[in-house]
């Protein structure tokens, strides 16, 4: 295992830097890679600098020694040692057996070719005729652990050229910051995470930093590699961070590859998500070439749990490789980690070979396996997550079988026709409610905004049993509000009760749904309502000295509500600050509109894909 | 005192008998309370019963008669329901006061002054479980120098262990004559004048609740001076007009749907109380001798859910129209049940 | 300023509805002593009038002299602090809010304010009262929690202050908090008494009324006299000289009640429902209480039934606004009782007309 030392260049230091010739910058082959942090615990406690590395492989310690103490005279009392890494055990398998070659990589090869005739085509163009091959700038989108990351550095290290990346730095905390500066221990200004990313950005785009710097000394190229984008909170800062990746995008000369973890069909409500959506796509519009992964095949996940079991001799059995690779769900971090994990477990051979010797595990556990050919795995597989919308689909259309398949049995409980149901066509709604992650208040609310479209025209007696059910699910939520802080569970429970209520209340219902039609799902029109409700209520509140005139007590809103302003608005005394309650109610229903034109398109998509 | 907080005082609090033999009509609890004053020495106590019988005047005036002035505030904890009674006040309140040791018992200044303290908690029924768990430690970990008292009116709030350790006490709901005799004492004490149908009204409207009579003789006495009729009672108390009763339960009876509801808006408007109005038409209903068993049954089952539901917090004149709805059909002899299935 | 704040009795010798209340009010205050009191009836019967004219009779003209402030509370509850904003109403001599504005903190806000007007207790200088005066408005709106803070600061301050406490109707206030008040009763004014207000400002104002125009008004005030007063004045404005059959304007939300309860009668289905829920939807935003659309909209379906539907509509009303209480979204408890109301006409009409 190779020793492998960082260059850490503070992204804030000036631009004359000049870097030491004493650094030797051959590159080659990176053996194995993994971030700093990780391996050098005492990098930990220093102030920790927003930092792009530049990661290279060097078999001349003390030469890097050198560059280092160079740096400590150009970042005073800044220090940083290169430690060389012991070759550890207990080193995470995802590290240890990362791709060193295009060869190794599990990612389909197609792709590989794709991303590394894109670099070489960079890389070839002189520079002054990079214009007219369009941008410099590749995205990389997927699934987390497709191998994104992986695939870059393996090209870079085949094709020969130097990799810089740009990581989100790791989160300094205001009040970290404020110690340390208060201790005196450095003299550094604080700047946000997204002020440093901008003025990297800045600086790679008008001096090419890297190429000034480091490519006198090596015939070898740069690509430059963004891999975290900052995180971003709010709608300002987001706009910011695009508006500096359009700028990059449209005037680098370096190549660059910007990696977008794709979170898939996570909740479309967060606006994380919805945002990386917009960037890409205003990215792409400024120029940039995209390549969308894969979820990475079962058989190469297999392929390379297998070889990496010969590797780390460990003998497990082929079904169980197979079983890991199909739980994880294409992610191949996530499936060595998943065997990692699973040869830690010392009675893991015991386990499988003789099912009845180990006492811990009776009888079922001859049926494991078969349970785990179901395919939901609590025990490797990635949370079978469904969204939302594909929860409440399901809860909506109501899809049952023809006819009632499951044989009575004779003690078996007879209800009344009338009363009677057929058998789901899906999973019990409480298990489908757990992989949505559906909070009961939410889920109800979608339900009762939604289920009447879904019901059939003349059936009012299931409308009613419908509302009906919706409102014990009400009730439910609504009992001991804020009473059972102390009793949590407790809690629980009762929302539980509560979704099971609403989602079955609408399952049983519904007896005779709408012929199955084509219907989006809305947003509860209730939040929009309850939010202006109390936004009005304030509003009457405070105006409720001018609208009594000169009255001496404090009436009641309903009162208010019910008399006042009716008469107020017959005699054409409305006020000022009332028009204004009317106006920004139009100007929230205008967002509530928009906002539903995206949910409903979202939803869309889901429906139609479910 | 000052002249405010003189002429305020509740006259409950004024004429609060401060010895255990003037406790009216309880003569058993007296009986035993006198024992235990000449021996000096008493097990832990439960009194139960309806209220204004005289619990926490009983439970006061022993204190005070064991104690004396002088030891009284630092023998006798008082918590009643207004009190923050949770489970931490268990912990530390009762037990930090229980936990104090007491000097030995000699008589001070002519009282018996037994070497233990007394708790009194009143209104224990409105205790937490878990409070009245938490009690029962104290209570055994400090009986010997620890009396505790508890008053209730609803022994079956009370958890087991804790009743299994007291002596029990019922108080019965004082009669007629009693009430009166000590309504007319008051009236003598204040100069009142009090005429006999009003002395009646009042032990009726009471229902043997003496402190309740003496409130609304004070707030009539506020509000309408001296001479005090039977309808200036009435409206002090709360209590709906016998006519008002009659009305609404004239117009269930006739079985006229828009009568009724007429008649319940103008219960509403006149402000009565529903929960009041119900109680009342319960009795109505009860005392009838001209409606069948099965449709009293009838009757007070919608009674008991429109109570529930008041008590809930839903609205008094949905609540009354169901229950004069309800009764009408009960009474009329409609079908209960609403349906179409013929 | 509105006929109602202008013709509002100022003192209790002025009132002209309630007068034999007025009149033991006056006795009552008269004495040295002011007991707590609790008013209760319904709205629009003058509770808050005679309120005022009783401070003005205890604290002379300074009463009247009031300023609206919004305050802010920081209530320090064990491990945390809370912090509360309520408007308030204040005099020298008095203090007057609506604790239930705050919603399920309402007791910290009860506890508090009295203990901060016990300890800035007024000098008892010559003939001016030792205490102040705290007006508590909708007492039965207060969580039960509050009610019981309130029982124990009423009885550890009594000294220094007096309630005065105000409610739709007193069996939502706890029997401790009525049996430490003096309760009074305020009725509704009859509708006699409502024409006679009505004479009364129509001759102050200087107005011809044609005879049986002010009965009318009355009659559709349902005993409210403000609400009397109210139209009364719209009525000037639509339409002067009156004539004796001019419209009176409803209020616009009784009107839209109206207008949803036809669209009930005519058509039963899903889809009616889901248009139901937008209309009900519109009032709620506007702040009509829902206890008050369900109830209005029970007034306008039973106009329309038949004797025997009646009475279970009337029933399932009731069952869906005990349950709006208990719950939390008001929509989902008038929707049920618009969808059990469409399914029962359904099948009426059903059984009726085959």
């Amino acid at each position: 295992m190779g020793k492998r030392n960082t260059v850490v260049i503070s992204s804030s230091d000036d631009e004359d830097y000049e870097p030491s010739s004493r650094l030797k910058r051959s590159y080659e082959k990176a053996k194995s890679r993994s971030s700093v942090t990780r391996t050098n615990p005492s990098r930990a406690k220093k102030p920790r600098l927003p930092s792009f590395r530049l990661s290279k492989e060097s078999s001349d310690v003390d030469e890097v020694r050198l560059a280092f103490e160079d740096f400590n005279e150009v970042f005073n009392g800044f220090k940083v040692s290169a430690g060389s890494r012991r070759s550890n055990a207990k080193e995470l398998w995802v590290d240890k057996h990362k791709p060193r070659s295009m060869e190794e990589l599990a990612v389909h090869k197609k792709k590989v070719e794709e991303v590394k005739s894109w670099f070489e085509e960079r890389l070839r163009t002189p520079k002054y005729l990079q214009g007219d091959i369009g941008s410099s700038v590749l995205i990389i989108t997927g699934q987390a652990g497709v191998g994104k990351s992986a695939t870059v550095h393996a090209v870079a290290s085949q094709i020969g050229t130097q990799l810089c990346e740009w990581n989100a730095p790791t989160p300094t905390i205001w009040q970290e910051h404020v110690h340390n500066s208060s201790a005196g221990i450095s003299g550094i200004n604080y700047t946000s995470k997204l002020d440093e990313f901008e003025n990297f950005v800045e600086r790679v785009r008008k001096y090419g930093l890297i190429s000034s710097s480091f490519n006198g000394n090596s015939k070898s190229s740069i690509i430059l590699v963004i891999d975290d984008l900052p995180v971003t909170n709010g709608r300002a800062a987001f706009e910011r961070l695009k508006t500096c990746l359009v700028l990059l995008v449209r005037s680098t000369r370096v190549p660059t590859a910007i990696l977008i973890t794709d979170y898939g069909n996570a909740d479309s409500s967060d606006p994380n998500a919805r945002w990386l959506e917009e960037l890409q796509l205003s990215l792409e519009s400024a120029g940039a070439s995209k390549v969308l992964f894969n979820p990475i095949t079962n058989n190469s996940i297999k392929k390379t749990l297998s070889r990496i079991c010969r590797q780390e001799q460990c003998n497990v059995a082929a079904e169980e490789i197979d079983l890991i690779a199909k739980a994880s769900g294409g992610d191949i971090r996530h499936a060595i980690t998943s065997l990692q994990l699973f040869c830690l477990k010392p009675d893991v051979e015991l386990d499988l070979s003789s099912s009845n010797s180990t006492p811990s595990y009776p009888k079922e556990n001859a049926n494991e396996l078969t349970a785990f050919n179901g395919g939901f795995s609590s025990q490797y597989g990635r949370d079978e997550t469904l969204t939302l919308f594909h929860a409440l689909g399901k809860f909506l259309h109501n899809k049952r079988d023809k006819e009632n398949v499951v044989a009575l049995d004779q003690n078996a409980f007879c209800v009344r026709e009338k009363f009677s149901r057929l058998p789901f066509k899906m999973d019990s709604p409480e298990k489908i409610l757990c992989q949505a992650h559906g909070q009961s208040r939410p889920i109800t609310d979608f339900l009762h905004e939604n289920v009447l479209d879904f019901l059939c025209d003349e059936a009012m007696d299931d409308a009613w049993a419908v509302a009906s059910y919706l409102g014990d699910a009400d009730l439910l939520l609504a009992s001991f509000r804020g009473m059972l802080t102390r009793h949590s569970e407790t809690e629980n429970v009762l929302q539980s009760a509560a979704a099971s209520v609403a989602v079955r209340g609408v399952l049983y219902g519904n007896f005779h749904p709408s012929p199955s039609r084509w219907h989006a799902i809305r947003k509860p029109n209730l939040w929009q309502i309850e939010r202006s409700l109390s936004h009005n209520q304030n509003e009457m509140l405070r105006q409720r000295f001018m609208a009594g005139s000169g009255s001496s007590s404090l009436s009641e809103v309903s009162v208010i509500a019910t008399e006042y302003i009716p008469v107020l608005k017959w005699l054409g005394y409305r006020t000022s600050s009332g028009l204004e309650t009317h106006d920004s109610e139009d100007d929230s229903s205008q967002t509530m509109s928009m906002i539903d034109e995206q949910e409903s398109k979202i939803s869309d998509d889901d429906i139609e894909d479910w | 005192m000052a002249p405010v907080l003189q002429s305020s005082q509740p006259w409950v609090e004024k004429y609060r008998p401060k010895q255990v033999k003037d406790v009216a009509h309880q003569d058993e609890v007296v009986r035993v309370l006198t024992n235990t004053l000449e021996t000096a020495n008493c097990p832990h106590m439960l009194f139960y019963g309806p209220p204004g019988t005289g619990k926490t005047t009983t439970a006061l005036a022993i204190a005070h008669q064991l104690f004396g002035p002088e030891l009284y505030k630092s023998r006798v904890l008082e918590l009643n329901a207004s009190d923050d009674r949770g489970i931490n006040v268990v912990r530390t309140k009762i037990k930090d006061f229980a936990a104090v040791a007491v000097g030995s018992g000699q008589r001070q200044g002519g009282y018996p002054c037994p070497p233990f303290k007394i708790i009194i908690l009143d209104e224990a029924d409105s205790m937490t479980e878990d409070a009245q768990n938490a009690l029962r430690r104290t209570m055994e970990t400090y009986s010997k120098v620890t009396r505790f008292f508890f008053i209730c009116n609803y022994i079956s709030r009370i958890i087991e262990p804790l009743a299994s350790r007291c002596a029990k006490f019922r108080f019965k709901p004082l009669s007629e004559e009693i009430m009166s005799s000590r309504i007319l004492h008051i009236c003598d004490q204040e100069g009142l004048n009090l005429d006999s149908e009003a002395l009646s009204t009042l032990s009726s409207i009471s229902q043997g609740d003496l402190r309740r009579a003496i409130t609304y003789l004070q707030g009539a006495a506020r509000l309408f001076g001296s001479s005090i009729c039977s309808k200036d009672l009435i409206s002090v108390s709360g209590v709906i007009p016998q006519e008002v009763v009659d009305a609404l339960y004239a117009a269930c009876k006739s079985g006229n749907f828009d009568l009724a509801n007429k008649e319940v808006n103008t219960v509403i408007a006149e402000g009565y109380p529903v929960s009041q109005m119900l109680s009342q038409l319960f009795d109505v209903v009860v005392e009838a001798d001209d409606i069948p068993d099965e449709q009293k049954a009838r009757i007070c089952k919608c009674l008991a859910e429109a109570d529930k539901r008041l008590v809930d917090g839903a609205d008094e004149y949905l609540q009354l129209l169901d229950v004069a709805s309800n009764s009408m059909r009960a009474l009329c002899n409609m079908p209960q049940e609403f349906s179409f299935e013929s | 300023m509105l006929w109602v704040d202008k013709y509002r009795p100022k003192t209790l010798d002025q009132a002209m509805v309630h007068q034999d209340i007025a009149l033991n009010l006056k006795k009552l205050v008269a004495e040295q002593d002011c007991p707590h009191l609790l008013f209760y009836g319904p709205s629009g019967s003058g509770k808050k009038t005679l309120i005022m004219a009783l401070l003005r009779q205890i604290f002379g003209p300074s009463a009247e002299k009031v300023k609206v402030e919004n305050r802010n509370w920081k209530i320090d509850a064990g491990n945390r602090t809370i912090d509360l904003e309520l408007t308030t109403l204040s005099s020298t001599n008095h203090v007057e809010l609506s604790p239930s504005d705050v919603g399920f903190q309402d007791r910290y806000i009860v506890q508090e304010i009295i203990k901060e007007m016990a300890k800035n207790r007024p000098i008892d200088t010559k003939g001016k009262k030792g205490y102040k005066v705290l007006v508590l408005n909708e007492v039965d709106k207060l969580s039960r929690e509050a009610q019981h803070s309130l029982r124990r600061t009423m009885e550890k301050y009594s000294a220094s202050c007096r309630l005065i406490l105000c409610c739709n109707s007193s069996s939502k206030v706890t029997e401790a908090i009525r049996s430490r008040c003096l309760n009074i009763r305020i009725n509704a004014p009859s509708e006699e008494q409502i024409i006679k207000v009505l004479e009364f400002i129509g001759k102050k104002e200087g107005l011809q009324l044609p005879s049986g125009f002010a009965a009318r008004i009355a009659e559709k005030s349902n005993r409210s006299l403000r609400r009397a007063i109210l139209s009364f004045e719209t009525c000037r404005v639509q339409q002067y000289p009156f004539t004796s059959k001019q419209a009176i304007p409803p209020m616009d939300w009784e009107e839209y009640i109206s207008e949803i309860a036809t669209d009930i009668m005519k058509e039963q289905s899903p889809k009616r429902l889901f248009q139901v829920r937008g209309k009900v939807y519109e009032l709620l935003v506007n702040c009509i209480p829902p206890e008050i659309v369900l109830k209005r909209l029970l007034h306008e379906l039973l106009k329309k039934l038949d004797a025997e539907l009646k009475h279970e509509v009337c029933h399932w009303a009731a069952y869906y606004e005990h349950r709006m209480r208990l719950g939390q979204k008001a929509i989902f408890h008038i929707e049920a009782f618009v969808a059990k109301f469409m399914s029962i006409y359904k099948a009426f009409l059903i059984a009726t007309f085959g």
